[in-house]
């Protein structure tokens, strides 16, 4: 114990707390994305009336695991005219903004790896370099199927975020705070869906626009000429793709929580608890979504967001203006 | 219609913009309908069968390779008289060998080789039609397996004499 | 409309032979034969008159070839023979394709198995034998193909344009079209050009059928429409009784109505499975192959077989049902009834579906006679035409039913008119389980080594994907001389490349899907 104090006293507390913060971090995001792989073929089993995997361990637990090696072992087949920095990098770089959102979402009272004053502000500018990173990885394939779907990821990405943002700005109209701990804490008494519920709904539809995820998944659908932007990637690359859209939807799920269903407060049970509870049943609706619906054409997936999702929001946003000045 | 600039709502403007949201409200119903649909199939039992550990009854008539039958009126051989005309009337060929020879005392010939090649056998049952002494049937056998395909050229006087000896 | 048809058709044409010819026997009405300068008259006349073209195939007399087009109406039953006769060394024709479009893809696939050169199409390339053929492959002596023919055959070349490429639709695809291949000519994210390039799955079932006798031709019609299996066998089973003579009882006309009727649900359960499939939904697929699987199992429990179905034969069928079948039977109504409901609320009424779907493709009526097309693919455009109604066969004038239409002809139109046949398909099982007569299944009537009488016979069904005939000719021994499919397929999907012009890719395949083609069907 005196060893490690007198650590913590050499090297800094909030040193520590960071380190720690970022192990938390990416032991979250490697238990997530392992979790809902398995969720995944799970749910998609018995939505369709048969078992998913249950060959590999009980219930199928260990399928992700057999998945990973499998991936290990693929041949890792880099195409003859990529250009190489951008076709490297891009896998790296999808996960970046990802992680940075983590840093501000509070998962417990003391349990926030940092509470920046402007904690929206870092989630919506960092998602936004997703959007590089998809471009990125297009061109670097050097080829055009996938240049024209990263392109249509890039417009589809650019869309929904309007939408995103404006339903947040409702709630920090609210609040009169961009700190996420304090709309957290704002939301004791009532959750802010109850007063919010348009905005839940346009941020849930924008989240899972932003994500890629059916209904909205047409750069990456199968019975489309074009696989998307990740055409070109084989192997582990391959499932770095995938990891960071897992990822994603927890993170949206994870906001959607703490800025409507009011983020870790509840009765009884430990505050982490009902948080990984709220965001769980918000990533199974997510991939209920999936199984259900087919796919939006891309120019009417566009019309959706600018002409509908769009000027709702910003009524939204008059509305509650108006009421809250009242 | 405009009035210098100022909107002054007609009756029809108006219809078509309640008209407009009743359709966003419709098309949400539906979605939600939808998902209704896949959270019932989700939480009702599966509807598939867990083979190898699980199988199903196979009906009598489902048509597997051909067999031998048995004599009715004597159990211990088949009533081939090798006339070959399922060989002839197999519209893939793939009756390949029927052999026979005449024993003692024997009015027909009785059979010793049939070799049937099940990997183009399409089951039409037409040999089991035309067979005058109906010595050929259907056989349960949906499961075939092998490594090679010699395996699934069967010989079926071998397996009479399999099945016979196994009663 | 017989007599009318002959009065017209020899005021117009000079030269021609006219002849009444006796309906039950030979399947057609008016046979007329006329040499080639008479050709394209003949084809202006009857498309004046509202025709379609039926089939246009070739028979190798082997003094003479004979080239027979079949002309018949969507409203009242006249079907027309015309032929002509050809020289077998020197076989040239006028083609009709700026007349019937369709003619330009049946007149390609005649140069190439007959060499019958055709004047004025504009590319007599390879259809189906892409490989490359030293002798023409249905022609009774081994004729050699010239150099000069394999150059023009050769001569397949999409032309490169500027600020377009051309992009693969296949030939492996994730939704179960089978295997076709779709050459895409495209301009950004619009199409320019769609040619289908066919002959991955040809397997020469005419050939096939020119070296079988009648019974060992039986287990091949499964073999090309698939899904629809005892649809095609009860054609081809229907036309060899006809042109013998040969009385079916009625219990067996019963039995093969029903299971042709579950064999049409079957087949539109599984289209209803991969078409959402190719706009993304990827559950319906599982829930229709639950259904499905109800109906191979009754069917199971009679014949034997799951898909390729071998039940019927000539004066009945291979074997009786039971008690068992009807109880299994009218269960499977009751619940098939059920889940109708449920595909309705889960697809039809899905506000993503129906954008997807809605004003895609329309095919107006009268594109569609050039091509044509039949099936739901007609009767979504508006025009109520079904072989069942028009040429009765079976026990289907005994059976009362409606036939389901379209108004506009998209995507939608051709969606609807399919899910209310399925529900058709169970009033007619009902009515036809009701009435169910006892009796023998087979007739003993018949020879072992069947041998018709000479002439020749077409007999048409309608499967589920649209009109299938059988044109059988016979010179008396126990192998037919010629034996020719029409698939409703490959008229169907010949309106692909003029409907998916400037169509965005996600519309294209929703197009495709909407078309239910079955790849073995058009290749045969």
């Amino acid at each position: 114990m005196e060893r490690l104090t007198d650590i913590i006293t050499l090297v800094g507390a909030e040193t520590v707390r960071a380190i720690a913060g970022l192990i938390g971090v990416l032991i979250i995001v490697v238990i997530n994305a392992i979790l809902l792989t398995w969720a995944e073929r799970k749910v998609a089993g018995h939505m369709q009336r048969r078992i998913g995997p249950k060959e590999v361990g009980p219930y199928g637990l260990i399928q992700p695991f057999a998945d990973t090696i499998k991936l290990l072992g693929k041949e890792l087949l880099v195409p003859k005219d990529v250009a190489k920095p951008l076709y490297h990098l891009a896998p790296i770089l999808i996960f970046i903004p990802v992680l940075v959102s983590f840093i501000v979402i509070p998962f417990d009272t003391h349990l926030q790896v940092k509470d920046i004053t402007m904690g929206i502000l870092v989630i919506l500018a960092f998602s936004s370099l997703s959007v590089f990173s998809i471009l990125i990885a297009g061109w670097g394939s050097q080829n055009k199927y996938s240049l024209i779907g990263a392109v249509r990821s890039v417009a589809q990405n650019i869309a929904y975020e309007i939408p995103l943002l404006l339903s947040l700005l409702a709630i920090v109209f609210m609040t009169n705070s961009f700190s996420l701990k304090t709309i957290v804490e704002a939301q004791k008494g009532t959750w802010f869906v109850f007063y919010q519920p348009i905005a839940f709904l346009i941020f849930f539809i924008a989240g899972v626009a932003e994500t890629n995820r059916t209904p909205f998944d047409l750069p990456e659908a199968e019975s489309e000429l074009v696989a998307g932007f990740h055409t070109e990637y084989s192997g582990m690359r391959f499932a770095l793709f995938f990891l960071a859209e897992y990822t994603n939807i927890f993170i949206v799920s994870a906001i959607a929580t703490t800025f409507f269903l009011g983020g870790y407060s509840g009765p009884v049970l430990p505050g982490i608890i009902w948080f990984f509870l709220k965001t769980y049943a918000l990533v199974f609706v997510i991939l209920w979504f999936r199984w259900t619906f087919p796919r939006v054409r891309f120019d009417q997936l566009l019309n959706f967001s600018w002409k509908i999702l769009i000027p709702l929001s910003f009524i939204n946003l008059l509305v509650t203006g108006g009421i809250l000045k009242l | 219609m405009h009035n210098d600039g100022m909107w002054i709502y007609g009756w029809h403007e108006v219809f078509r913009r309640m008209k407009v949201v009743a359709d966003i409200v419709k098309g949400a119903i539906s979605l939600l309908v939808g998902m209704g649909v896949t959270i019932k199939a989700f939480l009702s039992p599966t509807v598939t069968v867990q083979y190898p550990r699980q199988t199903i009854t196979i009906p009598p008539r489902f048509r597997g390779h051909t067999k031998l039958v048995a004599d009715p009126k004597n159990p211990e051989k088949t009533p081939c008289i090798v006339c070959g005309m399922c060989v002839r009337n197999c519209p893939s060929h793939s009756i390949k060998k029927v052999e026979g020879e005449k024993k003692e005392g024997e009015k027909t010939k009785t059979v010793t080789e049939y070799i049937l090649d099940f990997t183009t056998c399409s089951q039409c049952g037409i040999c089991v039609e035309t067979c005058p002494v109906d010595a050929l049937a259907f056989s349960a056998d949906y499961n075939p397996a092998g490594y090679r395909r010699e395996d699934f050229h069967y010989d079926l006087v071998k397996e009479f004499e399999k099945r016979r000896t196994r009663e | 409309m017989v007599r009318k048809t002959i009065e017209e058709i020899t005021k117009a044409l000079q030269g021609a032979e006219v002849a009444e010819v006796p309906y039950g026997e030979k399947g057609y009405h008016i046979g007329v034969s006329i040499d080639t300068t008479n050709l394209v008259h003949a084809a202006e006349l009857f498309d004046r008159k509202g025709f379609y073209l039926e089939d246009l195939l070739c028979v190798d007399y082997v003094d003479y070839l004979e080239l027979v087009y079949f002309f018949n109406t969507y409203q009242t039953l006249c079907r027309v023979k015309v032929s002509l006769k050809l020289e077998p060394d020197n076989a040239i024709a006028p083609t009709i394709s700026h007349i019937y479009t369709i003619a330009h893809w049946y007149e390609r696939e005649i140069h190439e198995f007959f060499g019958v050169f055709f004047e004025g199409h504009p590319h007599l390339t390879y259809l189906f034998l892409h490989d490359g053929i030293e002798f023409y492959p249905l022609r009774k002596n081994k004729v050699p193909v010239s150099d000069e023919a394999k150059r023009l055959l050769n001569s397949f070349r999409p032309e490169e344009e500027e600020d377009t490429f051309s992009v693969n639709l296949g030939p492996q695809h994730p939704s179960t079209h089978g295997v076709l291949r779709v050459v895409l000519k495209m301009d950004g994210e619009y199409i320019v050009q769609a040619d289908p390039v066919l002959g991955y799955l040809h397997r020469m079932q005419e050939k096939m059928g020119e070296n079988r006798t009648y019974n060992q031709f039986l287990p091949n019609p499964a073999r090309i429409d698939y899904p629809g299996a005892l649809l095609l066998n009860l054609a081809h089973v229907a036309a060899v009784e006809k042109l013998c003579g040969i009385e079916v009882p009625e219990r067996a006309q019963y039995i093969r109505t029903i299971t042709c009727e579950l064999n049409r649900i079957a087949s539109h359960l599984l289209w209803l499975g991969a078409f959402p499939a190719d706009l993304g939904a990827l559950t319906p697929f599982l829930y229709a192959f639950d259904d499905r699987e109800h109906i191979l199992d009754i069917l199971e429990a009679i014949t034997g077989s799951r898909l390729t179905y071998c039940y019927f034969r000539f004066g009945g069928l291979y074997n009786d049902v039971d008690d068992t079948f009807v109880e299994g039977t009218k269960r499977f109504i009751k619940r098939m009834r059920e889940r109708l409901v449920m595909y309705e609320k889960f697809i039809t009424k899905n506000v993503i579906f129906i954008n997807r779907v809605t004003g895609i493709g329309i095919l107006k009526p009268e594109v569609a006679r050039k091509y044509g097309c039949t099936g739901p693919t007609i009767r979504g455009s508006g025009i109520p035409y079904d072989i069942r109604k028009v040429e009765p066969y079976a026990a289907y004038n005994r059976i009362d039913f409606r036939i389901p239409k379209g108004e506009t002809g998209d995507c939608m139109d051709r969606y609807l008119v399919r899910i209310a046949e399925m529900e058709i398909c169970l009033n007619i099982i009902e009515q036809a389980i009701e009435n169910l007569p006892s009796g023998p299944y087979k007739t003993d009537k018949v020879p072992k080594k069947l041998k018709p009488p000479q002439g020749d016979i077409f007999h048409a069904v309608e499967s589920s994907r649209g009109e299938a005939g059988v044109y059988i000719v016979s010179d008396g021994s126990d192998v037919p001389y010629r034996m020719r499919w029409r698939v409703p397929s490959y008229s169907n999907l010949m309106t692909f490349p003029y409907l998916s012009q400037g169509l965005l890719i996600a519309d294209a395949i929703a197009v495709l899907g909407s078309y239910d083609i079955v790849v073995p069907e058009i290749d045969r």
